[in-house]
């Protein structure tokens, strides 16, 4: 059997991934990509653990997840459409009216 | 060498009598101390045959085939007709309302599931609980319908 | 597990059914009617925050539930915190659906999903707030955040409300994924997601391998860090804030940020409180030092940072950072009354100010720099008084709320826990500092001259309810607050504990 520890390590990096490319992505859309990657790689945790306790708990909390990510997409790309629909960009950096 | 050119599919029958093969050996039994990765070295091997198989294919017959561009055949083809304008334009914006509203029903499919590997034990307040769970879908997707959003302009 | 045990009581959910169904209901009558229909599905928002309420009164005489369990195999708790907290929220939820009305109207933007979004967000809250579980801390944080992002780019046609939303979206999104490696790490230590379950691991020392609770409490931290808008997690504020329409602004500076505190106390409070083994001492004696360090920060760069803004959203951005810091004063001493009043006092004065902000902008929020406030003080009197008793009570002169809750969080802060007296007398020195701008904007309305061309803002009935409320809210907290502390004295122990020990 594969030990918990790959799991832990490849969620680990998979999670890391995400927040590299959230801070260095300039697209919109591959900084939401970005962002269900880390959630992904959170769900990898859960059903790891979930697997090594043997419990059912880590599995409902991923459907949880699975539910909550879709919701959140669908609102992310209703969002997105509204700012290219006034701006004609996907670059997070020209998104720039409100600054410090 | 001779069978090879009068008989092609032979070569795939040698090939997967060999995966039989490695198959046999390499398949450890279930108290064995291999590995269960090492179960999937046949559809490995499969997998490397299948993908250099078009490969090998398209490669040789490179070489052979005569080569005569024109404008004629580099013109994408489109059930026939003349292409007219560019593909890479913009789509209606329906496209994303549609796959949101997709996204959000298929993914709710999820809770169905559980629920139906514990009807008999959940019983009658499993299915009143699910269908208070799929009347709010109906409610979702009946709002979603009288505003338009399903409609194709 | 059995069907039993799982202590289903749906009393004890009531109020997050009813604001879930009016939601619900808002959206058919919206698809149903074709004008709109504006006024009737304010008044079904303000029945259903109506019947929350009643539901939320009959959880606190006990009549139905028992106080002080657990309900839905542990998912939901029934106690005095949760109560206090749900009671913020949905005065939040009907001064927010008491302004709304003249915000659509005068800006013609669609009414139905307002009302039904602002319902939802409330759901969320308050399933944040009666979370026994982090599965029901994620989903209600979640259905908070989802309707508060729509809400905050409400005015689709503005690329400003465009771009607050977006970046509420961004940062939220990425916070939410930081608390849940947080949640996912402290299961795989504790074995369960039940908060009081993590507790009684911690206590019996039965922890997996130690690092991940740590490691997870560390991200869940930074989770709620960024979703409270304390320092360094505080970057996305200003610009939200100034984005967003003013009346969003006023409702996710205080409804969701008292639920996110809702559950974070309960989680560090409850959960990650049990100072008996030596992973829980290291685990408690960490978050309660970060948390002061954090409580510093939010509070020092909130307010200098606040003295320099021109705009006065972006202002009161900044002073909602700060006052985030305040409460994370009463945070460290473990005990949730504090917080939960000083929360109850910001949210009056705050939501009275925004209000009024909302007013004097005009329709799109064409003037919220503080120089377009000059001369305004005797023009409209209604408004710009109560601007500057809002601002007076948000910078803690007597006799009002905001004084009376501060007073109530440093003092407890200095007698529960000795170890972090230098805590409050930095907060102290903060909000000295804060007092100058908040002097500011009334300094500009009432003694520089008014420019040309000047015309009142007409204040609808909602509006005027809302002041109303709000000003009795600030003098009532401020000149008889025995009521609300002795409701609150009620519930201590709930959620009270042993942090003044590590700290003696």
């Amino acid at each position: 059997m594969i030990p918990l520890s790959w799991y832990l390590a490849l969620s680990a990096v998979l999670f890391s991934i995400g927040v590299v490319g959230v801070l260095v992505q300039r697209n919109v859309i591959a900084l939401f990509m970005c962002i269900e990657l880390m959630l992904n790689a959170v769900n990898l945790t859960f059903v790891a653990f979930s697997r090594f306790l043997d419990q059912t708990t880590g599995q409902l909390f991923v459907f949880i997840v699975m539910a909550v990510a879709a919701a959140e997409a669908a609102v992310g790309l209703a969002i997105i459409i509204s700012l290219f629909r006034n701006r004609e960009t996907l670059n997070v950096d020209e998104a720039d009216l409100l600054k410090l | 060498m001779r069978t090879f050119y009068q008989n092609p599919e032979t070569i795939i029958v040698n090939a997967l009598l060999l995966f039989q093969q490695a198959a046999s050996t390499a398949l450890p039994g279930p108290d064995s101390a291999t590995p269960p990765v090492f179960s999937y070295l046949p559809i490995a091997l499969f997998l490397i045959v299948a993908a250099a198989f078009p490969g090998v294919a398209l490669l040789v017959l490179r070489a052979v085939r005569p080569q005569v561009y024109g404008p004629q055949k580099m013109m994408p083809y489109e059930c026939g007709l003349d292409p007219i304008r560019d593909a890479r334009e913009r789509f209606s914006v329906r496209f994303y309302i549609i796959a949101m509203l997709f996204l959000i029903f298929d993914v709710e499919t999820v809770f169905l599931l559980p629920w139906a590997i514990a009807f008999d034990r959940l019983a009658l307040f499993g299915l009143i609980e699910m269908i208070i769970f799929v009347g709010i879908l109906v409610v979702g997707y009946y709002y979603a319908w009288r505003k338009g959003a399903l409609n194709w302009v | 597990m059995e069907f039993a045990d799982l202590n289903i009581s749906y009393s004890a959910i009531a109020p997050e059914i009813i604001t879930s169904l009016t939601g619900v209901a808002i959206m058919l009558i919206d698809a149903f009617s074709k004008q709109g229909a504006r006024r009737t599905n304010a008044l079904v928002a303000i029945i259903g925050f109506g019947l929350t309420l009643a539901a939320l009164a009959g959880l606190w005489t006990g009549t139905w539930t028992p106080f002080g369990g657990d309900y839905f195999s542990g998912m939901v708790v029934v106690d005095h915190m949760r109560l206090i907290f749900s009671f913020i929220i949905v005065i939040v939820g009907i001064l927010a659906v008491l302004l709304a009305g003249q915000f659509l109207k005068d800006e013609e933007l669609p009414a139905g999903e307002f009302f039904s979004l602002v319902m939802f967000a409330s759901a969320g809250m308050l399933m944040m707030a009666s979370a026994g579980d982090l599965v029901m801390v994620f989903l209600g944080l979640e259905t908070t955040s989802i309707a508060t992002y729509i809400l905050a780019g409400y005015r689709k046609y503005d690329v400003r409300a465009n771009e607050s939303s977006l970046k509420y979206f961004l940062l939220g999104s990425f916070a939410t994924a930081f608390l849940l490696y947080g949640i996912a790490l402290v299961y795989g230590a504790t074995g369960t997601t039940n908060i009081v379950g993590i507790q009684k691991a911690i206590a019996s020392g039965a922890i997996n391998y130690p690092p991940l609770l740590l490691i997870g409490a560390a991200m869940m931290l930074v989770g709620f860090g960024f979703k409270i808008a304390s320092a360094p997690f505080h970057l996305w504020t200003p610009d939200v804030y100034e984005g967003a329409p003013t009346l969003v602004t006023a409702f996710m500076a205080t409804g969701p940020k008292a639920a996110v505190f809702a559950a974070f106390l309960r989680v560090f409070a409850v959960g990650f409180s049990s100072p008996t083994t030596g992973v829980g001492e290291t685990l408690q004696e960490t978050w309660v030092s970060v948390l002061a360090v954090i409580a510093v920060l939010t509070m020092t760069i909130g307010n200098v940072v606040a003295l320099t803004q021109k705009n006065i959203k972006r202002m009161l951005a900044y002073s909602s950072i700060a006052h985030a810091g305040y409460a994370l004063v009463g945070f460290v001493t473990g005990d949730f009354g504090p917080v939960a009043f000083y929360l109850l006092a910001y949210a009056v004065m705050n939501i009275g100010a925004f209000a009024v902000i909302q007013m004097l902008a005009r329709p799109g929020d064409r003037k919220t720099e503080i120089s377009d406030y000059a001369g305004v003080g005797f023009e409209t009197p209604l408004l710009s008084f109560s601007l500057a008793i809002f601002l007076l009570s948000l910078a803690g002169i007597p006799p009002t709320g905001g004084f009376i809750a501060k007073f109530f969080v440093f003092r407890s802060a200095w007698e529960s826990t000795p170890g972090l007296r230098w805590l409050v007398i930095v907060a102290v020195i903060n909000s000295i500092i804060s007092i100058y701008y908040y002097l500011y904007p009334i300094i500009v309305m009432f003694f520089r001259p008014l420019p040309a061309g000047f015309s009142k803002p007409k204040v609808g009935a909602g509006v005027t309810a809302v002041l109303v409320l709000t000003l009795a809210g600030v003098f009532f907290l401020g000149l008889m607050p025995d009521r609300v502390l002795g409701a609150l004295n009620q519930g201590r122990g709930a959620a009270r504990v042993a942090i003044q020990e590590a700290f003696r």
